[in-house]
């Protein structure tokens, strides 16, 4: 009846999640434009585009991750790995979109390992990832020497400066995959299966889905993707380094939390995350602005990120007393 | 039954006018109870009446929107479930609370972790050893074991002994035997009348009607969040007040048992399964199902009916056994497998086994349907006209299909899980408990839907403790016992008692079968444990010796007195000897528990001209073969 009620009284957007986090992202921009004029200028606006594109393709996958109930902390490490495996196989002259794919077909390897320890072994999540992100990381020094790698070919810039209608051809890959995730999620087979298996494993093992591939495939789209990304942060600036997508998980956990993902599994969208990947970015570039030393960044931000959710929390409980 | 001696009525809990609001509905408006010590009162309602929300506001698990609530005739701090544990108040919940990875022992103790002090372990264990005593499960329930391995209905007497070792003044039992069978039943129902003659409240609330009238003295009875009924004597009542109190109108007779069908055994049939094991739980179970046939399968929780049915749905481990659909054997390892040979399940735990909470109505419904879609879609396209037909059949609301399925009542969820099955028209139908916490009037609407969907041609298999269901819905009943199949009775021929004794717990049919056939080799001629009802006898196990011509029992089936070699000694049934008129032998010996709970009788039918032993002393040798077995299980 409740539910009714309230759609009738406004559309059902504007009472979601999502919406209020636009809400939220767009209060957050014209408060960092009121208070530096830096914000607002086209190089700034790119800027921020370019550090979604990073964030925003990463969040992707740890946005079907945390949707089955589960979680990835390696996306990091094995983005730095595949970023040191791309810059390799550069060097060793293969073409461009050769070693690209190699790149990202060792992200999937790693990510199907991660997958099949936890849906077939039973393992958790947590630890899996944990370990693999250990091991990524130190793989990552081991094979680029502990230095980092430049002189990438001039052509990899391509996928960041080609511009189509004025606009980076890596935002609108980003667009584009927030377009056919949000699609996939909601309309097709496997993004309702990936929803069941996090709402409830059991009733959706018993009325027949496919719950051993869709525990799995997650990880193995959060490890592709993170080579992706890293694909395009190698573009912008043309040099691997071992230490490279450092913290990445981090970011994209908090994405994807204060997109309304619940860490259970089950609950959230894409269409939060990408409002959560805003929210982060512009954060970030804000402070950067408005000259907030480094160290005092990571108190900020997690400030805001725990503030974002206090308040949802408020309001949902709210909602659902009266 | 107090007050009525003259003694004044000592109110121990008075709730009034209490409302509660959930997101803009009245889930209780103005609904008052008064509960009396040395009283045991129900309260009724139809599903979404308002009971369990009541129950919880007196226990403190919710705050009301207002009202008044007394206890001891102070004021009771609403809303703390501590505070209202520590006045002395306990429920025993539907839906069970409790801590999965903790130990049952740690479980029924877990209200003395919010206590201060220092716990004695030793002293807990012994004092759950007594209260699981006086359950009768102290064998059943391994103090030890998490609780997430229970099953449901072990998990609901956890649940019980948990309140019971509170000691509290005020116990309310919310559907408490839901998954309890007619014996587990009784026993709490003997606890609860103790309970009450030491002077505690008790509210009782349940579906079962028969129940009611078994245990309560007066009952409290809502209606969309109202009192309509308050502390009315359950003496002066009758089944059809408490109906129509409940739904505001008369429901004519629940159960309408199908005529059996003319040539009923010529269809074919669908489902059959042949020496099926899943251990430890499901031995040797066999049993087939026909076309259009709703067939029971009843016995005590803790039967492995249950397992049995997760077995064949690919959900357990099978160690052995043939199953065959349509004659082709099958061996699913998973859902998936055993939908594509058509088979449909419907597990016992509504929440935990068949409904995605985070999905719509419509989500839910479509859900084995996308699960057997093969695309990249989710396919409810095909299927949207059967869906929007269904729908409509069952009385689902068609503009609420974008809600939460937990919105709605329990009745209202089991219609939807049990849709969602028939949308992809499976062969066989595995219903486990499906009327369990599902109130009368959502309950007859399950049971005209179950016989429609057999009418159809699909095979129904319904798996209940309740035997009055069985009775009423099923045609065939195949009755289990400790994992094996131990009968297979059409329901015609079967009685609540009946049924109740052949389910009863005995020692393990293995060794009951073992016994037997020690007492042919010793003696030859023909050994069986069986029932004798009326005329009838409900043959249990049967062993013939080598050499001697079968008499033609066999286990599981009921025997026409009239029909066996033996009619003169099912007749007399007393001690000694019975010589028939074709000079056939026969002794039969009646056997009990300790419990003195009726264990039916063992036999051996000796052919003419056999050496015949001494009569007293081989009956003695079966009472004492038989004790030494039941010992032995104790002790195991």
């Amino acid at each position: 009846m409740s539910a009714s009620n309230r759609s009738l009284a406004m559309p059902r957007f504007v009472s979601s999640l999502e919406f209020r986090m636009l809400g939220l992202a767009v209060a957050l921009a014209i408060v960092l434009a009121l208070i530096s004029p830096h914000f607002f200028t086209e190089r700034n606006l790119f800027n921020i585009l370019d550090q979604s594109v990073v964030l925003g393709i990463v969040a992707v996958g740890m946005t079907l991750v945390i949707l089955t109930g589960g979680i990835d902390l390696s996306v990091g490490s094995v983005a730095g790995f595949c970023g040191i495996v791309l810059a390799i196989f550069l060097k060793e002259a293969l073409p461009i979109p050769v070693a690209i794919v190699l790149a990202v077909g060792c992200g999937a390897l790693i990510g199907l390992l991660s997958g099949v320890l936890i849906a077939v072994f039973g393992l958790a999540p947590f630890v899996v990832t944990l370990g693999v992100m250990a091991i990524a990381r130190s793989l990552a020094y081991i094979v680029s020497g502990q230095r980092s790698i430049s002189g990438l070919p001039m052509g990899l810039q391509d996928i960041v400066y080609t511009t189509v209608a004025g606009i980076p051809v890596n935002v609108i890959f980003l667009l584009a995959l927030y377009l056919a995730t949000w699609f996939w999620l909601s309309y097709t087979k496997g993004g309702r299966t990936i929803y069941a298996v996090g709402s409830n494993i059991e009733a959706a093992r018993a009325a027949g889905l496919n719950t051993l591939y869709y525990s799995i495939f997650p990880y193995v789209a959060s490890g592709a993707l993170a080579a992706v990304a890293m694909t395009f942060s190698l573009a912008q600036i043309m040099s691997a380094d071992p230490i490279g997508g450092n913290q990445l998980e981090l970011d994209a956990i908090a994405a994807v939390v204060i997109g309304g993902a619940s860490l259970y599994g089950g609950r959230g969208s894409i269409i939060g995350t990408l409002m959560g990947v805003l929210i982060m970015v512009m954060i970030r570039n804000g402070l950067n602005l408005l000259g907030v030393s480094p160290f005092w960044q990571g108190t900020a931000i997690g400030a805001i990120i725990i503030i974002a959710l206090l308040a949802e929390r408020l309001i949902t409980w709210r909602s659902r007393r009266i | 039954m107090t007050a009525e001696n003259g003694k004044t009525r000592e109110a121990l809990l008075v709730a009034r006018d209490v409302t509660r609001v959930f997101g803009g509905a009245y889930a209780l408006s103005d609904a008052s109870i008064t509960l009396y010590r040395n009283e045991i009162c129900g309260l009724l309602g139809a599903n979404g009446a308002g009971k369990s929300t009541l129950s919880r506001i007196i226990c403190g698990h919710l705050p009301p929107s207002s009202g008044e609530l007394l206890f001891r005739g102070a004021p009771l701090a609403v809303g703390s479930a501590r505070e209202a544990l520590r006045s002395g108040i306990a429920l025993v919940a539907q839906e069970t609370n409790l801590a999965p990875d903790m130990s049952v022992l740690e479980n029924i103790f877990l209200p003395s972790y919010g206590r201060p002090g220092r716990l004695s372990f030793g002293k807990l264990r012994r004092e759950a050893q007594a209260i699981l005593g006086e359950l009768g499960h102290e064998h059943v329930l391994p103090l030890d074991m998490e609780v997430r391995r229970l099953s449901a209905a072990q998990r609901q007497l956890v649940e019980i002994a948990k309140a019971l070792a509170l000691n509290a003044d005020l116990v309310i039992f919310d559907e408490p035997t839901a998954s309890l069978s007619p014996t587990e039943v009784e026993r709490l129902f003997e606890i609860m009348a103790r309970l009450r003659d030491g002077g505690k409240a008790l509210a009782f609330v349940s579906h079962r009607l028969e129940e009611v009238f078994a245990i309560t003295d007066r009952v409290t009875i809502l209606r969309e969040g109202r009192t309509v009924a308050e502390d009315v004597p359950t003496a002066g009542l009758t089944q059809t007040d408490i109906i129509r109190h409940m739904v505001g109108r008369d429901i004519g007779n629940v159960y309408r048992r199908p005529p059996p069908a003319a040539g009923a055994d010529d269809r074919p049939v669908v489902l059959e399964v042949t020496g099926l094991s899943a251990p430890p739980r499901v031995r040797d179970v066999s049993f087939s199902v026909r076309k259009g046939e709703i067939l029971g399968l009843g016995g005590l929780v803790g039967a492995g009916r249950s397992e049995s049915a997760e077995a064949i749905f690919g959900l357990r481990h099978r160690a052995g056994g043939r199953i065959a659909m349509g004659g082709r054997e099958i061996s699913p390892r998973s859902p998936i497998a055993a939908i594509g040979a058509g088979i449909g399940m419907v597990a016992e735990d509504r929440r935990r086994q068949n409904i995605i909470p985070d999905m719509t109505v419509g989500e839910n419904l479509f859900l084995a349907q996308m699960g057997r879609h093969r695309g990249f879609g989710r396919g409810f396209a095909p299927r949207r006209k059967e869906a929007a037909a269904l729908i409509e059949r069952l009385g689902l609301p068609a503009d609420r299909m974008d809600a939460s399925l937990l919105h709605f009542s329990g009745g209202m969820q089991q219609k939807v899980i049990i849709a969602r099955w028939l949308l992809i028209e499976p062969a066989v139908m595995i219903l486990d408990e499906p009327t369990k916490g599902v109130d009368i009037g959502t309950r007859q609407a399950i049971y005209e839907l179950l016989r429609e969907v057999a009418e159809r041609g699909i095979a129904v298999v319904v798996i209940s403790s309740d035997f009055e269901e069985l009775l009423g819905l099923c045609e065939r009943i195949v009755v289990m016992s400790d994992g094996y199949t131990i009968a297979d009775l059409p329901a015609a021929r079967l009685t609540e008692e009946s049924l109740t004794l052949l389910a009863a717990p005995r020692s393990s049919a293995e060794r009951n079968a073992r016994l037997l056939r020690e007492l042919v080799a010793a003696h030859g001629g023909t050994a069986f444990w069986g029932l004798i009802d009326g005329d009838q006898l409900v043959c249990l196990t049967v062993a013939e010796g080598d050499g001697d011509a079968s008499m033609g029992l066999s286990a599981g089936h009921v025997h026409a007195a009239s029909d066996t070699r033996i009619p003169t000694a099912l007749a007399r049934r007393a001690p000694g000897l019975v010589t028939e008129a074709d000079g056939r032998t026969t002794l039969l010996t009646r056997l009990s528990n300790r419990r003195g709970h009726d264990l039916g009788w063992i036999g051996l039918s000796l052919p003419p001209g056999r050496t015949i032993p001494d009569p007293e002393a081989l009956a003695a040798r079966m009472t004492t073969m038989f004790e030494q077995h039941q010992s032995e299980e104790i002790d195991a």
